[in-house]
């Protein structure tokens, strides 16, 4: 379960994030849309545990991520925007870099690691050094590191970008069958079809602060634009803001 | 419409500017005023330094003006060398290597102009320092020999032409290295580079032999072996011209000085013109060349099931996967092992130099004059493992670049972070100058008392010394730059170098009159008075005080910046 308490950041130029409060239930998949600069990637830093709020808290599982930072952090599982990893290592040697860093049992890392490599199809790239890898196989890797340690809530900032359609397709489903493992999920992204096609629950930020949330009914509702579809919804609601 | 040129060129001058500006960033103005304070200094410094030399050689009846003139040319020659490697280093770069070349080469300008405008960036990089520190040179010439307004424009223009040349032929280089060697290796001309660099060290700190300098009786042979050196002047070399412009500018011979630079100047408008002709013909063949997957070098050789991880197995599973990550990836980046090879090199310099230093035949007492150096060799040690800790220690933190989200995001604190980073540097460099020292010192013949000082006190400096290059590294870091390892040279990096040898000269001053007492006892037998223990015992605490503050004090001052990054 994630609970996002009054959260605001401010960096003295920008009020980025502006008294921010939502929850995400257990085995949910919440999506996160909203314009370029709306705060969508620094409340999800914040939710990682990578930047402080400058106020207000955030909740990982009954855990305040200000109290308690490493047990908040050891149950997520977090993919950034952009894939940056060390460029130097293999994709093996970078999952069991991970792996030994969340504590994983040390004899279930290699299989583990390979059963990863495999469903996100990069068996033959597993000992190949990243800075060879393609944009979208950085991305599959981030994504398969993030899973290493089986974590209770996953925090994605867009998931899909730089994957081809089979890959956009693996991760869906694995989202899915995840949540259904009661993983909660809290995704960001600008693709609507996918926030559409995958999330429980939607929320629409713009200017720090959260328009609307709901399922696509209550977006339009709360919209009055009837049953338009989410992205005539997300469009009203930015434009009447 | 504008040249494409001065376009290409804009983005640049804009960056450099925006660094500049005193803006809303805080401090920068003070970082700028401490950036040109220490340049003045060893501004300054400098002058002082060539003018005394110049003066000195003066007062050599009848070698004076061969030894000024040779000197010139040693340095005209070392300039030169300086300027080769790094315009190689710096055109690899920005020629084949730069995040932006992708973008510039998708855009509608002819290859050729992407190439000038690089190559003149990377001449200016790789030049500026050298002729702004070739001022006071020339300067301290110009006023021993009293020369005019003529000698500074044609000395201040031999040194541009220098610039050019060194620039053009290493971009020949590199555009030639960049189309023969094989796709995606084009990294390991840095390694080919860094054994030359070093090789090429070794042979010339050698055939110098600094260590007659120190021997009074070989003077006469020092100026004739200085005189003899006559392969330095080749007609044929372009670092002759320019000796020639200034020495002949100097002595008032304005024909041939003129002369000298016109040579100068053609021969580096045609390196220029031929240039730009094979970066018409190859500039982009490499570039694409270089654009493939970058390959590694070496695979490891595996024993079976045996892998050298498992010596690392007395660490938490945290330290162990961190310690792992950071030695693969010293080791696979390429661009670290030229100044790999030249440490080492370095250090074989440095210790050979001990085993010839003529010490018997000088005049003082020989036990005294080893410990004195013995004494003193501490702190240039100490000296040796700062340079080398703001180049590898320093840069520890900003190495983990735009991936310090995975340290954030990690279930580990920055303490813990930061404590590993120290340790996994910590090792390896009190190894390495305890060698140093103890190797020095059996070279040295030192007394015992000497010995056991100089391991206790490089044992405490060098974890106060890397701990205040990973944390200063972790308060100044710099995770967006395309090489890291340049944060040394940084503000972060200047004040590292200043704090760091503050604190070598304050524990070497503190010890230093105490040591005298007690060395001086040893040698006549004597006891020491009950005074000169208190004072031995305050001055070793202090000492050790110091130390522990310069440990804990700026880790605590990096973590808490990190923790708020």
């Amino acid at each position: 379960m994630i609970e996002l308490i009054n959260l605001t950041k401010d960096y003295g130029t920008v009020l980025a994030v502006n008294n921010l409060n939502l929850r995400v239930a257990t085995g949910e998949i919440y999506g996160f849309i909203g314009p370029n600069g709306a705060g969508k990637t620094t409340t999800i830093r914040m939710m990682g545990g990578i930047i402080e709020p400058t106020s207000g808290k955030v909740i990982i599982s009954g855990i305040d991520m200000k109290e308690d930072p490493l047990r908040a952090k050891k149950i997520i599982g977090f993919v950034p925007d952009r894939p940056f990893l060390y460029e130097k290592l293999t994709g093996m040697e970078f999952l069991k870099f991970i792996a030994d860093i969340y504590e994983v049992e040390t004899k279930i890392i290699t299989p583990r690691a390979q059963e990863l490599l495999e469903k996100f199809a990069l068996t033959d790239w597993a000992h190949e050094i990243i800075e060879a890898y393609s944009h979208g196989m950085k991305q599959r890797l981030i994504i398969a590191a993030a899973l290493m340690h089986d974590p209770r809530v996953l925090v994605i900032d867009e998931p899909m970008v730089g994957l081809d359609p089979a890959a956009v397709r693996m991760v869906k489903d694995m989202l899915k069958n995840l949540s259904r493992q009661n993983v909660t999920i809290f995704v960001s992204t600008h693709t609507l079809s996918i926030a559409e096609d995958l999330c429980d629950r939607i929320g629409v930020i713009h200017r720090g602060a959260l328009l609307a949330q709901g399922s696509i009914a209550e977006l339009n509702l709360a919209a009055r634009t009837g049953n338009a579809g989410l992205e005539e919804a997300f469009l009203t609601l930015i434009r009447e803001a | 419409m504008q040249s494409i040129l001065s376009v290409l060129l804009r983005p640049r001058l804009l960056s450099t500017l925006q660094g500049i500006k005193p803006g809303k960033k805080k401090g920068n103005r003070w970082r700028i005023f401490i950036f040109i304070f220490i340049g003045a200094v060893f501004w300054l410094g400098a002058f002082i330094i060539f003018f005394r030399i110049l003066n000195y050689f003066q007062s050599v009846e009848g070698f004076g003006d061969i030894l000024a003139l040779r000197l010139l040319s040693m340095i005209v020659i070392t300039f030169f060398t300086l300027l080769l490697f790094s315009n190689i280093i710096n055109s690899l770069s920005h020629l084949y290597l730069s995040r932006d070349l992708s973008l510039l080469h998708s855009l509608p300008v002819p290859a050729k102009d992407i190439f000038i405008s690089r190559w003149l960036v990377s001449a200016f990089d790789s030049s500026w320092m050298v002729i702004l520190f070739s001022f006071p040179v020339f300067l301290s010439y110009g006023m021993i020999y009293q020369a005019g307004a003529g000698f500074y424009l044609l000395s201040i223009a031999g040194m541009v032409f220098l610039c050019l040349i060194a620039a053009a032929i290493s971009s020949i280089l590199v555009m030639l290295g960049a189309v023969i060697l094989p796709a995606g290796k084009i990294r390991s001309l840095f390694i080919v580079l860094g054994v030359a660099l070093a090789i090429l060290l070794v042979l010339v700190l050698r055939i110098i032999r600094p260590e007659q300098l120190v021997n009074p009786q070989t003077f006469a042979s020092v100026v004739i072996y200085l005189n003899s050196l006559q392969a330095l002047d080749a007609a044929y070399l372009p670092t002759t011209w320019i000796s020639d412009v200034v020495s002949a500018a100097l002595k008032g011979d304005w024909k041939f000085s003129l002369f000298s630079i016109a040579l100068s100047a053609s021969f580096a408008f045609s390196l220029i013109f031929i240039n730009e002709s094979i970066a018409k013909a190859s500039y982009f063949r490499g570039f694409s060349r270089a654009q493939t997957t970058a390959k590694r070098l070496f695979y490891p050789v595996t024993l079976g099931n045996y892998n050298w991880d498992a010596l690392l197995n007395f660490l938490s599973p945290a330290a162990k996967a961190f310690a792992v990550k950071e030695i693969k990836t010293f080791f696979r980046d390429s661009t670290q092992w030229p100044q790999l090879f030249l440490i080492c090199a370095l250090i074989v310099i440095y210790l050979y130099n001990f085993s010839v230093l003529p010490l018997e035949k000088s005049p003082v007492n020989m036990i005294y004059l080893q410990n004195v150096f013995s004494f003193l060799n501490m702190g240039l040690a100490a000296f040796v493992l700062s340079a080398i800790a703001a180049r590898f220690v320093f840069p520890a933190v900003s190495m983990e670049s735009e991936a310090f989200w995975i340290i954030k995001a990690a279930p580990v604190s920055i303490k813990t972070f930061l404590w590993i980073k120290f340790f996994l540097y910590y090792i390896p460099l009190l190894l390495v100058s305890e060698i140093l020292i103890i190797v020095s010192n059996i070279l040295l013949g030192v007394t015992p008392f000497i010995m056991a000082l100089s391991i206790i006190t490089i044992f405490c400096l060098v974890p106060a010394i890397v701990a205040m290059a990973i944390g200063l590294g972790a308060r100044y870091p710099d995770f967006k730059s395309e090489n890291p390892a340049m944060a040394a040279t940084s503000f972060g990096g200047l004040l590292f170098m200043l704090c760091s040898f503050a604190l070598i000269a304050a524990v070497i001053i503190i010890e230093a009159g105490p040591v005298y007492y007690t060395f001086m006892a040893d040698v006549h037998g004597r006891n020491l008075s009950l005074m000169h223990v208190v004072r031995l015992i305050a001055s070793f605490s202090l000492a050790l005080l110091l130390c522990v503050f310069a440990v804990f004090y700026p880790m605590r001052v990096g973590e808490k910046h990190l923790s708020k990054t």
